[in-house]
């Protein structure tokens, strides 16, 4: 029982808050005592308790179908909320101490629960099993001892290893897999002198649970989840499947009959036989067992332990060397298996978690608990702590949110994914294709579950939420569910992962063949490209030999890793440096630190948050460059140096009508002679016009250049017609260097944390972060394409080669609508698709598109977009589907949220007038006008990651009522408003100024 | 002359074994993904009339469906007056590459004949098709009497 006074007291503390509440059923043992001892820890931590109760009643309710509560989600009078809002309700809640329904009330009421319990003892075992738990679980089962119904008897009546004189038929009985073993040494008078039960298996614990029933008293069961549950070596003989299932047939009957006959009349006769027998038994027992003063107290219960105990002595070696010797087996983390018995868990969950006998879950939560904070310190045989992780997992998922299980999940979660964070990682690899293999159906429950308590500790420790080891712990967990949900998804085989370096190579073999070689005008070699930070490598990645990438439709959505709550406090310019305290340990090769960065663990984090990551990082590379530029200027001043100092900026200087022109050479300047510069900040500078860039300036830029390339009369990118996305021109008219500074292009725009108007099929960002184009892309590519495809594939008929009639001779049209043949193999148009070569055909045909076609073209493109992000967090943080959305914004205007995150100065708020009329005239626009609208203001037509709320828009009165049109200064998202003098005028005027715009310092 | 070779199969298929009420298939010589015919219906109002279409096959033919024009103007509920018709059977969602083109003009020919007034185009011809029946019968034969073409001989 060591280390788990905290929780005791905690729970004291709890229950005595219940006390003074309405209708909570009271418990007796030494409130009065805790009250009196309670020390400012111990108020905050019943403080929390009482919040987290409140947070799962407003959550999930008490479970009570006729609840009158309004804030509890049974009475079906809450309102759905996000985790964050309820987590802030409860907040209120609590400091209005509103009412709070009975636990208890849930469980009478949920159908599944009713049926595990006989009529008779529903009603009072409640209360007092509750007391006896504390009692037990406080004082160390000194007191228990002296009770009539003591867990001991059981064992210690088995342990007497003599047959007993029982007045009941062995046969009759169920099997019970208590082991006993020979009384402990040492056990003094006060001490509890039970020998331990050893493990536990599904039948036993029921028909353990049965007879507890009947003798309405769970103290056995309570004491034998207590020797198992918190113990490894124990737990880790539990519940294992067993190699012959017929054994267990004769208990699924039992089991399929439960002896519900024992009425309380039978109860009574048996425990008349008891108290009979009491004195011989004992006796026995004293003599065979060394003088236990233990009284039986069912003898049914000696019977049975004993005859299984023989049976338990064999299983148990037979199971456990088998689990030793595949630890030591090489391929073992490569393995799924698992001894788990996950049927049988299933069917004793129901058992362990029903409110009536809540003893036993509390005192499966504190062994689960012990059981957790030993693994963490001990570090024992990672195999045994699998099989018991992945026991108490199990149990953590399969609640069906009573309040009950969920007094589990509040608890023993946080511990137990603490335990399973501290496991090396083959040892958290395995679990994880464990997880995979056995339970997938789990996952969802897992991360809902891991969520929660991570959304309620964040909440309940904002300030120091990314020192807490309990969030860090289950954020760590949920990188393996990540990898677990991954691997139990349908995954694209073979992997599209790269061979980055084979696709790196292959430029230089196949321009050999098709003419001039223009790479080499770029001092830049792509060969140093692996845009991932060694130390940030996913070892648990590595060691499962899988990516996110390879699976296009998780089973669990990979957007339910997000956690909004910890995204939203988890001050990122605090968690980037310790990322960059990371980094730099890893150069210097120290490491080993206990500093944590969630930006390794990246799925958790919105896109908005990592947006904000990938700003420090930009914006600490800008400084540092600006710091070395400014050194050397320093260094050369006065001397003769003509044009040896570098600028602190990347200054573009363009002209309007020549914008492409000056800006490709002007990059192209910069890209030649030192590509370093491009992680300088931009500056862009319209000649003849005085816009100062502050980043508004840049941004028209690219808004403008961006315009221009992507337009198919410029010849680089091709629309597609079914899609409208841009693809690249299989036959273009500029040479490979020209997509190189467009990928410079769209590097520097997310570099410098603009958003640009294009429209690239998906497959473009993932051949960005490395990955090449397979059949699965032409989904988005080309939809008609791919489900052609795909019925091709589908189809199963042997006249495949009559009915399709299609030879690996494939054709397309190009630019000028000219009709293109290639053969996918040599002689292609001589090979006919049969059912042999369909799955080929469709392989090679994809490739040929999203590849081999456009290969030069688009390797040019990723070295420029790798020149400006090789050495950004880029492909850390985000997902092909992110950067998505981080280049082009999302895609929807939502107004309404724009207008609540809007801000107002100079004497405007949201009650004037203007601003009303202004909002019910934007609100009535069409989306074109509000797409100009959004240009005007904000510079760019697209909605930036994290939608419209982000742009943080400010409305500033521009003096009296006057003819001015309204102006806005684009880098600030500033909207200058003069104060016209009807609505009727402000609506001529803003549409004027959205239709007339472009150009800075002109209007 | 380039084209996928199963179109060019389909050609020859359809040149040969003539369906009833498709004839007179032609294409470009240097450009096969282009074909023109006659639809020749049975059904009144347009048994006294012959209608060009055209059929335009794309080059990743058959994993794209071809797309169908009439340049013969045509009183019908479901093809508008730019000749586009409404196919169910090559439209993107529909299309499956093993359809083969004597069953896209099949089901072409076959909504000539029969109108679907529940999914139209012209939305007033749906609504005089059923309401006056009698009116929009008249109507289609006086409009195929002025542009349609003349039925082939035989």
């Amino acid at each position: 029982m060591s280390g788990g006074g905290g929780e005791e007291e905690e729970q004291q503390q709890q229950r005595q808050h219940q006390h003074q509440l309405p209708g909570v059923s009271s418990s007796a043992s030494g409130s009065g005592a805790a009250a009196g001892r309670a020390t400012p820890e111990m108020k905050r931590s019943a403080v929390r308790s009482l919040i987290q109760r409140y947070f799962h009643q407003l959550q999930s309710g008490c479970g009570n179908a006729h609840c009158t509560n309004d804030n509890c989600a049974s009475s079906g009078k809450v309102a759905p909320m996000t985790p964050n809002e309820v987590a802030a309700k409860a907040l209120q809640l609590f400091s209005q101490d509103a009412q709070l329904c009975e636990a208890s009330a849930s469980a009478s009421s949920s159908p599944q629960d009713v049926d595990m319990l006989s009529p008779n003892d529903s009603s009072s075992s409640s209360s007092g099993s509750s007391t006896s738990t504390i009692t037990s679980a406080s004082t160390t089962t000194t007191t228990s001892t002296q009770s009539q119904s003591a867990p001991a008897a059981v064992v210690v009546a088995a342990a007497a290893a003599a047959p007993s004189e029982s007045s009941i038929p062995v046969q009759s009985l169920p099997q019970l897999d208590l082991v006993a073993e020979p009384l402990s040494v040492g056990s003094g008078p006060c001490t509890p002198t039970l020998p331990p039960v050893q493990s536990l298996d599904a039948n036993s614990l029921i028909a353990l649970y049965e007879q507890c029933r009947a003798a309405d008293s769970y103290d056995r069961i309570c004491h034998a989840i207590g020797d198992v549950f918190s113990f490894v070596d124990r737990l880790s003989k539990s519940f294992v499947r067993s190699a012959e299932p017929a054994a267990s047939s004769s208990l699924q009957e039992l089991l399929d009959n439960p002896p519900e006959a024992l009425n309380k009349e039978q109860l009574r006769m048996l425990e008349g036989e008891h108290d009979k027998d009491e004195d011989c038994t004992q006796k026995e027992e004293e003599e065979a067992a060394g003088g236990d003063s233990e009284a039986a107290c069912s003898g049914e219960v000696v019977v049975v332990t004993e005859t299984e105990a023989e049976t338990e002595d064999e299983d148990v070696p037979m199971a456990q060397p088998e689990a030793d010797s595949q630890a030591e087996g090489e391929d073992k983390s490569q393995s799924s298996d698992t001894m788990v018995d996950f049927q049988g868990l299933r069917r004793v969950q129901r058992l362990l978690f029903v409110c009536q006998t809540r003893a036993i879950t509390e005192k499966l939560t504190t062994s689960v608990i012990q059981l957790a904070e030993w693994v963490q310190y001990m570090r024992p045989d990672w195999e045994k702590v699998i099989h018991c992780l992945v026991i108490c997992f199990d149990l953590a998922t399969n609640t069906n949110n009573s309040v009950v299980d969920i007094d589990y999940l509040d608890r023993a979660l946080p511990k137990l994914c603490q335990a399973a964070a501290s496991m090396p990682v083959p040892a958290q690899a395995r679990l994880a294709r464990i997880w995979a293999a056995h339970c997938p159906d789990q996952l969802q429950t897992l991360v809902a579950a891991c969520q929660q308590q991570i959304t309620l500790q964040v909440l309940l420790d904002e300030e120091s939420m990314r020192e807490n080891g309990s969030i860090i712990g289950m954020t760590k967990v949920l990188k393996i569910v990540f990898y677990a949900n991954i691997l139990a998804s349908e995954l694209e085989l073979p992997s599209c992962r790269i061979p980055l370096e084979d696709r790196a190579e292959t430029p230089a073999t196949s321009s050999s063949s098709s003419g001039p070689v223009e790479d080499d005008l770029f001092v830049y070699s792509s060969v140093h490209q692996p845009h991932m930070p060694k130390f940030a490598e996913d070892q648990l990645e590595k060691a499962l030999q899988v990516s996110a990438i390879d699976c296009r439709r998780p089973l669990v959505p990979l957007e339910e890793f997000y956690n909004e709550a910890l995204s939203e406090n988890i001050q990122m310019h605090h968690d980037y440096l310790s990322y960059k305290t990371l980094a730099m340990e890893s150069e210097m090769g120290s490491g080993q630190t206990n500093y944590f960065s969630f930006m390794l663990y990246a799925f958790i984090l919105t896109p908005a948050t990592k947006v904000d990551a990938l700003y420090y990082d930009s914006r600490m590379r800008m400084y540092s460059e600006r710091y070395s530029s400014l050194y050397s200027m320093l260094n050369n001043f006065g001397q003769d140096g003509q044009d040896g100092t570098p600028r602190p900026d990347l200054k573009l200087t363009v002209r309007r009508d020549q914008l492409i022109n000056d800006a490709l050479i002007g990059l192209e300047l910069v890209a030649m002679s030192n590509p370093k510069d491009l992680k300088k900040q931009l500056v862009v500078e319209f000649v003849g016009e005085q816009g100062i860039d502050e980043g508004g300036v840049s941004k028209e830029f690219f808004q403008l250049i961006v315009e221009e390339i992507f337009n198919p009369a410029f010849g680089m990118f091709v629309q597609q017609e079914e899609t409208n996305n841009m693809w690249f021109n299989a036959t273009p008219f500029e040479n490979g260097a020209q997509f190189t500074l467009i990928g410079i292009i769209i590097g520097l725009a997310i570099y410098n944390n603009v958003i640009l108007a294009v429209n690239f099929p998906m497959v473009v960002y993932r051949k960005l972060m490395g990955y090449c184009g397979t059949f699965a892309d032409l989904n988005d590519w080309s939809p008609t394409l791919y489900k052609s495809l795909k019925s091709m594939l589908d189809y199963q008929g042997e006249d495949m080669e009559e009915v399709f009639d299609q030879t690996f001779k494939i054709s397309y049209s190009n630019v000028f609508g000219e009709m293109v043949e290639h053969e996918l193999v040599p002689h292609g148009k001589d090979v006919l698709v049969g059912q042999h070569n369909k799955q080929l055909f469709v392989n090679l045909y994809s490739d040929f598109l999203l590849n081999m076609n456009i290969q030069q073209q688009f390797n040019a493109f990723r070295k420029g977009f790798e020149m400006v992000t090789d050495e950004s967090p880029l492909k850390l943080l985000f997902r092909p589907e992110e950067i998505e959305m981080l280049v082009c914004g999302s895609r929807e205007f939502d107004f309404v949220e724009l207008e609540h995150s809007t801000e107002y100065e100079g004497g405007y708020t949201d009650e004037t007038q203007i601003i009303q009329d202004f909002w019910s005239i934007v609100h009535a626009m069409p989306n074109e006008s509000k797409r100009k609208l959004l240009e005007f203001t904000t510079g760019s037509a697209r909605v930036p990651v994290g939608g419209l709320k982000c742009l943080r828009l400010l409305i500033t009165r521009h003096g009296p009522d006057s003819d001015r049109l309204p102006t806005s200064h684009t880098c600030f998202n500033v909207l200058l408003l003069p104060e016209y003098s009807s609505r009727e005028k402000l609506e001529e005027r803003l549409l004027k100024a959205i239709n007339y715009s472009k150009g800075f310092g002109m209007l | 002359m380039t084209a996928p070779r199963r179109l060019r199969k389909e050609l020859s298929d359809l040149q040969e074994n003539t369906l009833k009420g498709f004839r007179d298939i032609k294409t470009d010589d240097d450009n096969l993904l282009r074909w023109t015919g006659l639809i020749v219906p049975d059904n009144p109002p347009y048994n006294k009339g012959a209608f060009r279409i055209e059929i335009n096959f794309p080059a990743e033919y058959p994993f794209k469906p071809p797309k169908i024009n009439f340049k013969t103007r045509i009183y019908h509920p479901n093809i508008d007056e730019k000749g586009q018709v409404c196919l169910p059977i090559i439209s993107t969602e529909n299309w499956k590459p093993a359809t083969r083109t004597d069953q896209v003009v099949q089901a072409l020919v076959d909504l000539v004949n029969e109108p679907e007034p529940e999914r139209p185009l012209r939305a007033e011809l749906a609504e005089e098709f059923l309401r006056d029946r009698k009116k929009f019968v008249k109507n289609a034969e006086d409009y195929t009497k002025k542009h349609s073409e003349k039925r082939p001989a035989d």
